[in-house]
């Protein structure tokens, strides 16, 4: 499996360090790592504008087939994100490892995902770039992030069974598609709960269920953490694909909402044991 | 199909998607809270009863539906029109 690490920023050069995971930095560290996020969070503002008012109505006006102009959209909004990522990588906000990334973006797979920060979906989407994304029902209330949900063919969670419904034509379509099946960020330390309908799409129409393990060293982005809150050390991501799970034998052995249920049990067991192992 | 045999569909649809025991499938059972059938299951409880009685259904005709005798009035309406 390849392994890949994103931690080299200009400020190795200039500020003093002992170890880039030492346990205490030194507060000028920290002052810079202050700056390093504003900048990133402003920059991310300004790319989110300038792919909803430019970039994506521009790319409409290009000629081609839904399906061009669909994946087009995703390369675009990936690309932005892949961006704004190495940028807080070269500022030296963040460190990123990558593990299996090659695995992802199959046809008809399910990439399901825990999610323990802000930009999870941000690490996943730059990472692969032509995904089908089950994302929250507010995205279609904002103009902005709505315009760019439907370029990129996003599913709404919501309602339920045009979530089950729209998230399983995309799987039956070939098209690779990730869902955070906590439903939202949840806090650290919390025993982890899935919501079903996760479990009930894998039933329905997955051809391979691949999970994927993201983790923040020292934890950060959670829903209780303000951003301007900077942790002792530059913070790492880690995104880790794990072995692929085939849900036939799931579906072969009951009816699909006993299926569902039994595969979800199968999952929460799985993340549970996974995430205790990496840090 | 009649009140009878839908009523009878519904039972064997039930215990065969959800396991449940056929004593607790009575007209005031609420779906949600007795029988714990959420939304997710309502998705292939109303698939099932598209397959058995062959008709268009969507989950806008179950908006209204509570308990098992909702259910049955609700298809039993489908069928008749």
């Amino acid at each position: 499996m390849r392994r890949e690490r994103y931690g080299t920023s200009f400020v190795d050069a200039i500020l003093p360090r002992v170890n880039l995971h030492a346990r205490r930095t030194s507060s000028l560290d920290r002052a810079w790592r202050f700056i390093a996020t504003a900048i990133c969070y402003i920059e991310f503002g300004i790319a989110a504008l300038a792919l909803a008012l430019v970039v994506l109505p521009l790319a409409r006006l290009v000629p081609g087939s839904e399906l061009t102009r669909r994946t087009r959209a995703r390369r675009a909004i990936s690309a932005g994100m892949r961006g704004f990522l190495r940028l807080a990588v070269f500022l030296g906000a963040i460190t990123q490892e990558y593990e299996g990334l090659e695995r992802l973006g199959r046809p008809g797979q399910l990439i399901l995902a825990n999610h323990p920060t802000l930009i999870d979906a941000v690490i996943v989407l730059a990472a692969v770039p032509d995904l089908c994304c089950v994302a929250k029902q507010a995205l279609w209330r904002n103009p902005f992030t709505r315009a760019a949900a439907r370029a990129a063919g996003c599913v709404s969670n919501s309602p339920t069974d045009q979530m089950i419904e729209g998230a399983a034509d995309a799987l039956r379509q070939g098209q690779s598609v990730i869902m955070f099946p906590e439903g939202t960020r949840t806090m650290p330390g919390q025993p982890l709960q899935f919501h079903r309908g996760a479990a009930a799409i894998a039933i329905r129409a997955a051809r391979v269920v691949t999970p994927v393990y993201m983790s923040s060293d020292p934890p950060t982005l959670g829903k209780h953490q303000p951003w301007y809150r900077i942790p002792e050390r530059r913070i790492r991501f880690a995104m880790r694909a794990g072995s692929d799970i085939d849900p036939e034998p799931f579906r072969r052995g009951a009816p699909a909402p006993l299926a569902g249920r039994e595969f979800n049990r199968h999952l929460l067991e799985l993340f549970t044991r996974e995430l205790a192992r990496s840090p | 199909m009649d009140a009878e045999q839908i009523t009878g569909m519904i039972r064997a649809s039930l215990v065969e998607l959800f396991g449940l025991d056929p004593a607790r499938i009575t007209p005031e059972a609420r779906l949600a809270d007795d029988l714990e059938i959420d939304s997710i299951d309502a998705v292939d409880l109303i698939d099932h009863v598209r397959r058995a009685t062959g008709r268009k259904i969507t989950a806008e005709d179950f908006r209204a539906v509570r308990t098992v005798g909702d259910l049955t009035h609700a298809i039993e309406r489908i069928v008749r029109s």
